[in-house]
């Protein structure tokens, strides 16, 4: 039997998991919701809180709830929840702990591999912070799927007649557009393009401003500092933005948003989706200029397309349907419902790897050029950065190939290479992704044969290497992109600190629980023990080995009063433990 | 060393369509995700003869020495080129014939016959 892999959509807005089980997709629901909202939060009792009641403590306690973080992943930054300090990772890793004990308790066993969807637009560097977000959860990322692609999965197939079809992927956070060929059970990427800082959440932004530009107008009032009534005035844009999909308008009320001075602030407002389709126009002209990039990076025109897919919740907007129905002169599709088509792609492409037998086969491509810089001309004069694309956007992954460089002087015995990702003819515009040193070259004069070879493989991992050629010496080098932060051991300590933030506070998503003990209730002695063993854990790098042992014996034993639910036995041994850790913080 | 035409297995005269379907049936029983290189392999062998200039190039590049020169002979209509062309003057007799449209024809013959 092989090892289940579940396909999970980690969306900035919501999250879903799902498998394939019977040749059958299924998402699998938590109670009786297929959709976890991406809010992560700690309650008054100081436990983390996953998905919907993270979201209603949002509008409470905002400064202890996180929203969309999906937005600033890859980014080399913090958030603060409840006065703690956590990366991206490490908050996109307690909603996929979430998701993965989801599809535990349904499934009744273990599991630890994973298919995650990222758009087709997420750069290096958020695709790592994604996979690490998936270690950090004690999931092995199997494989990262472009979320267009994943919905394209999701589509019937298998019509043997060649079909074009573009997916338009507007989700809370991100865009993205791909042209894809539909074909005897293939589904071929032709072009992927896209924008991964647009989404839903900017149009309710845009609401939000509008709203804030009222108030100010009516009370001389920046309701800007006030936290609370921020996240009121969020949901209230967000909720308004939901209304105006159906209706021509939206009536806005939050009463007692806030005192100033002495006078209740109150917020009423009509809405109307013109001036809401107004506010988000020029958002909606760059999804469309995203569009005809995708076609051109094909060879098509709207002519060329026979089917539009769409998919993200913001796609509901009804003016996106009617400029699209405009461009392409024909109406989108929507059977497949565009909150949940991404997460059964991934399903799908999840059996496959796991050996299942599936209908549909996925050949993807990359929506960046890789390239590095050499000397050469940009517009006519001599430049020392001349950007040479290696591999180009759009090619087929997994992708090999090579080009040949020159050494530039006599006696040349070293060469810098710097990889960059972009399309710009000056390479300092892309994005520097890597860089490395070839030495002790032959010494002859220049000319001297560089090879440079690009490797992309199917997660858009890159491997680079450079050989000179009449010696064959070679150097190569593995672009990751991790953050600095996350080097070596620092992943294992990340999720040491996740397990015990969550295992000493929420014991429904323990790992390795059984599923009958999550509902239970875990007696507070227990839990204490959990913390300390967690604790004690941590000052495990700190101590001498001797501590270590006597420690390690500690928690061997008193893992089995836990495991025996032995409460009494804990007791002593809790002390005991406790005594070693005040002596050794001390 | 297998040609192109048995990697996907089809037939020498096949049309743009025909291998198409082959190669997408080769793609469907060699998931890029079940084994990269197979899948690069039989994606880089489509790539080489996937329609008709794809497929000049080819045989071009696979041409006997004797079918070359007299390629280049037709194509060029002249006997003053020697029995032996080295990769260099090939190519410079290329960029010379850039604009002649008979090198261009007898690449097409080439790929008819």
């Amino acid at each position: 039997m092989n090892d289940i892999i579940i396909g999970i959509d980690l969306g900035t807005t919501n999250a879903e998991v799902s498998i394939v089980e019977n040749g059958k997709v299924r998402v699998i629901a938590d109670g009786d919701s297929k959709m976890l909202p991406s809010f992560v939060g700690i309650d008054d009792n100081g436990q983390v809180i996953v998905g919907e009641t993270a979201r209603n403590q949002y509008l409470v306690y905002p400064e202890r709830t996180i929203k969309s973080i999906k937005r600033q992943m890859g980014q080399d930054t913090h958030v603060v929840l409840a006065e703690q300090s956590y990366t991206p990772q490490e908050i996109s890793a307690i909603i996929l702990k979430r998701l993965k004990s989801i599809a535990e308790n349904d499934l009744g066993q273990t599991v630890s591999k994973a298919v995650i969807t990222v758009p087709a637009y997420f750069s290096d560097a958020q695709r790592q912070a994604t996979r690490e977000a998936g270690e950090i959860a004690g999931l092995e990322v199997v494989r990262m799927i472009n979320e267009p692609t994943a919905a394209a999965l999701a589509y019937d197939a298998n019509q043997s007649e060649s079909k074009h079809v573009l997916v338009y992927d507007l989700g809370g956070g991100t865009f993205d557009v791909s042209v894809v060929n539909i074909e005897s059970g293939v589904v071929e990427v032709l072009s992927s393009h896209g924008d991964n800082q647009l989404g839903g959440d900017d149009f309710d932004q845009q609401i939000v401003d509008y709203l804030l530009a009222q108030i100010q107008d009516t009370y001389q009032v920046n309701v800007r500092a006030h936290s609370k009534a921020m996240a009121r005035i969020t949901r209230a844009a967000e909720e308004a933005k939901f209304l105006l999909s159906d209706q021509p308008y939206a009536q806005i009320e939050e009463e007692y948003l806030l005192e100033h001075e002495g006078v209740a602030i109150h917020l009423s407002h009509e809405l109307s989706r013109m001036a809401y389709e107004e506010m988000i126009d020029d958002y909606i002209n760059a999804t469309l200029d995203a569009v005809h990039i995708a076609l051109k990076g094909a060879r098509f025109t709207t002519a060329d397309i026979d089917e539009i897919i769409l998919v993200g919740g913001s796609t509901r907007t009804p003016c996106i349907r009617e400029r699209l129905l405009n461009e392409f002169g024909f109406e989108p599709h929507s059977e497949v419902n565009p909150n949940l088509c991404v997460t059964i792609g991934a399903a799908i492409q999840a059996a496959m790897i796991a050996g299942q037998e599936v209908d549909t086969v996925l050949v993807d491509v990359t929506p960046y050029t890789y390239g590095t810089s050499a000397i050469g001309s940009l517009d006519g004069s001599p430049y020392p950065f001349m950007y040479v694309p290696i591999i180009h956007k759009n090619t087929v992954l997994p992708s090999r190939k090579s080009d040949a460089f020159a050494t530039s002087y006599d006696g040349q015995e070293a060469v810098e290479i710097t990889l960059y990702q972009g399309e710009d003819p000056d390479a300092l515009n892309n994005v520097k992704i890597g860089e490395f040193r070839v030495e002790g070259l032959l010494d002859v004069a220049s000319g001297n044969v560089i090879t440079l070879t690009l490797a992309l493989d199917l997660n858009g991992m890159l491997q680079v290497s450079a050989q000179e050629k009449d010696t064959g010496l070679e150097k190569c080098i593995i672009i990751k992109n991790a953050l600095s932060e996350f080097e070596g051991d620092a992943l294992d300590t990340a999720k040491q600190r996740i397990n015990s933030l969550l295992g000493q506070m929420d014991p429904r998503v323990i790992e390795d629980q059984p599923p009958e003990e999550k509902t239970g209730i875990i007696a507070p002695e227990i839990v204490a023990a959990g913390e300390l063993i967690s604790k004690a854990e941590c000052l495990f790098g700190k101590v001498s080995n001797e501590d270590k042992e006597d420690m390690s014996d500690l928690i061997e034993t008193l893992k089995n009063c836990i495991d025996a639910k032995d409460i009494q036995g804990l007791d002593d041994l809790t002390r005991e433990l406790q005594d070693i850790i005040y002596y050794l913080e001390s | 060393m297998q040609t192109p035409y048995q990697i996907l297995d089809v037939a020498v005269d096949a049309n743009d369509k025909a291998i198409k379907q082959a190669y997408l049936q080769q793609v469907k029983n060699n998931p890029p995700d079940r084994n990269q290189q197979r899948f690069q392999l039989i994606h880089d062998t489509y790539t080489s003869i996937k329609d008709h200039k794809s497929r000049v190039a080819h045989n071009l590049f696979t041409l006997q020495a004797a079918d070359f020169n007299t390629i280049l002979d037709k194509a060029l209509h002249t006997k003053q080129v020697g029995t032996t062309v080295s990769a260099e003057s090939f190519n410079k007799l290329l960029s010379i014939s850039m604009d002649d449209t008979s090198l261009l024809n007898a690449f097409a013959d080439a790929d008819n016959t």
